[in-house]
């Protein structure tokens, strides 16, 4: 079920939060539990039951390989549940593609059946390693099942995350208070969902036309105009964060409603002076769980191996910074799909990282100013940043590797630059060099590839622009209400924030509507497919 | 806490965050550091490792606090 449906938010949602109220407050909390185990079930069957039996093994091989490890601290165990976790991802989500990619070598055509992805699957698994891992450190402790599945099933966060720690969630669910409506809990809730519904059915769902237009077009061999390229590809970088940090947004919201607080996902990431600082804002808990679970222990053994043998720095910076760093964005990337330009997207982002690296290290060196920055400095190196960012996204959503690189191609400038007509006479004092550069006057758009006015899309992305560079983000706007796990340090002082009463209720209302009227044209969001 | 510890790691934070002005309190995080970034993180640890002949695992090193917290930790494993 969609949380950008009429029946999710009219039915689903307001039923399930009734009767676990009710059975809460009148019967016993355990019932209340079991429903909300039951719902989120309900909730993931709705798009393909034949799943549900998979989910079910995954949570109950987990269990008792947790319950197992907390008794007994074996490694081998804990290596065990993990390859188990892997393997079954393996299966799900990669046989088809690894596949692929042997036939292609060996030049053989082995035929497997089509293994339609299991809703989730990247993210329940992800979620329930982190539990054994945290089981065996001792770090939690044993639970009912009842509440472990509540801990994976969970329906707001299920499908997309927020990935959550076992030992974020258990003492909420067991805590009392979440029984007990309260209307603190439920007008916060109820705020920050539309605010992701909005941005969801209101941002995201009116860029996708501009970007599916471009890249489809990209796709089928259409040579696009440098302006049509860059207007796809900066489209579809605000689509991809109104949807997916909308998710999150409703994600944080509806849990809310039922009084459970979820971490923090996104943080402004376009917003981000560097890289590095992109991926602390950026889907925060994949970030988290990449860094605790793969990067630390790699480069824990690498590190200490480059300082204990003394290498020089150069080789040291490759064995520290760019084995590690390529090794854990291919990885990254493959797990955003079976794909080969998602492990290229990885790939960008990891040669990303590494030039960064290459440039603090250069800074450190040289002791080069530790003043404060000036805004002309943090201006380029947020542009710098966020067109690193649009570049990389456009692998990201191309079908192919093909489709990406002619997208490169216009938006690099390799299929000339064609400006306005108007700008033919005044552009004529520079004489012959327009000309030279590959300049022409055929129009910006004069693909027609975007159907809309070109000058309408313009303002719609400077005005995405503007909200994602000046507008605090859903955290800063409820700093006081506790709207998130994992925001120490975060917050700074000072800033406009929300407040309980009329004047915000009414903006509530205005949100609320305008997202409900563009709900109708239903759409999926884009992290489901991962 | 141990005031020759302290004085010993506040040294390390000079040297790998190549700063001998930086001034560290046991309150103080990652937050107030700019450069201490996850790689700088683990150059920290590592060199800790090599002062006091400790070791570190992955998971101690993701879970810490504050500088407070992870001097504690420290001291933890020297007495072993």
């Amino acid at each position: 079920m969609l949380f950008n449906s009429y029946i999710f938010v009219f039915l689903f949602l307001p039923i399930v939060l009734l009767v676990f109220a009710l059975v809460g407050k009148f019967w016993h909390y355990k019932a209340a539990i079991s429903w909300l185990v039951i719902s989120s079930l309900f909730f993931y069957g709705w798009w393909n039951p034949s799943y549900l039996g998979l989910i079910l093994f995954s949570i109950i091989f987990n269990y008792a390989v947790g319950v197992a490890l907390l008794g007994k601290r074996k490694k081998a165990l804990l290596l065990f549940g993990i390859a188990g976790n892997i393997l079954l991802l393996g299966y799900f989500k990669y046989a088809n593609f690894f596949l692929d990619n042997v036939n292609y070598v060996l030049g053989n055509s082995m035929v497997l059946e089509e293994i339609i992805l299991p809703l989730a699957i990247s993210f329940f698994t992800f979620q329930q390693i982190t539990y054994l891992v945290d089981a065996f450190n001792g770090e939690t402790r044993e639970y009912s099942f009842l509440y472990y599945c509540l801990f994976v099933l969970f329906f707001p966060q299920l499908i997309a995350g927020p990935i959550v720690h076992h030992k974020e969630m258990m003492p909420q669910f067991e805590s009392g208070i979440i029984y007990k409506l309260k209307s603190s809990n439920l007008i916060i809730g109820i705020s920050i969902f539309f605010i992701g519904l909005f941005k969801k059915t209101v941002f995201a769902d009116t860029l996708a036309i501009y970007a599916t237009s471009v890249f489809t077009a990209s796709e089928i061999g259409i040579e696009l105009t440098f302006f049509e390229s860059w207007v796809g590809a900066i489209a579809y970088t605000f689509q991809l964060y109104f949807d997916f940090s909308g998710y999150s947004d409703m994600a944080i919201g509806i849990a809310r409603m039922f009084g459970i607080i979820l971490p923090i996902n996104f943080f402004s990431p376009y917003k981000a002076n560097n890289i590095a600082d992109f991926w602390r804002r950026w889907h925060i808990t994949l970030s988290n769980f990449i860094k605790e679970y793969l990067y630390y222990p790699i480069n824990l053994t690498m590190t200490r191996y480059a300082v204990v043998n003394n290498t020089n720095p150069i080789i040291k910076f490759i064995i520290t910074i760019i084995i590690p760093m390529t090794f854990v964005w291919f990885l990254t990337g493959l797990w955003h799909g079976a794909g080969w330009t998602f492990i290229l997207w990885g790939l960008i982002h990891g040669m990303y990282l590494i030039i960064f690296q290459l440039w603090t290290d250069i800074r450190s060196y040289f002791r080069w100013s530790r003043d404060e920055p000036t805004f002309f400095g943090i201006a380029t190196s947020r542009i710098v940043t966020f067109t690193a960012v649009i570049v990389s996204f456009v692998m990201f959503r191309s079908e192919s590797i093909n489709g990406a690189m002619s997208m490169y191609h216009s938006m690099f400038g390799f299929s000339g630059i064609s400006l306005p007509m108007s700008f033919e006479a005044k552009l004529s004092v520079l004489g012959e060099i327009p000309e030279m550069i590959g300049i022409v006057y055929n129009g910006m758009f004069y693909n027609g590839v975007l159907t809309a006015n070109p000058n309408n899309i313009i303002i719609l992305l400077f005005i995405m622009l503007i909200i994602v560079w000046f507008s605090p983000n859903v955290t800063e706007w409820f700093r006081f209400e506790k709207p998130a796990l994992r925001i120490d340090g975060l917050l700074k002082k000072g800033g406009l924030y929300w407040r309980r009463n009329t004047g915000f209720a009414l903006i509530t209302i205005f949100i609320a509507s305008t997202a409900l009227m563009f709900i109708q044209r239903e759409s999926e969001f884009l992290y489901f497919q991962f | 806490m141990d005031n020759d510890v302290f004085y010993k790691v506040s040294v390390i934070f000079k040297d790998v965050f190549n700063d001998q002005n930086l001034e560290i309190a046991p309150e103080m995080t990652a937050a107030d550091i700019e450069e201490w970034d996850s790689l700088n993180h683990i150059n920290l640890i590592i060199a800790h490792e090599i002062e006091f002949g400790v070791r570190f695992t992955s998971f101690e090193i993701s879970n810490l606090k504050d500088i407070g917290q992870f001097v504690e930790l420290l001291e933890s494993k020297i007495q072993k």
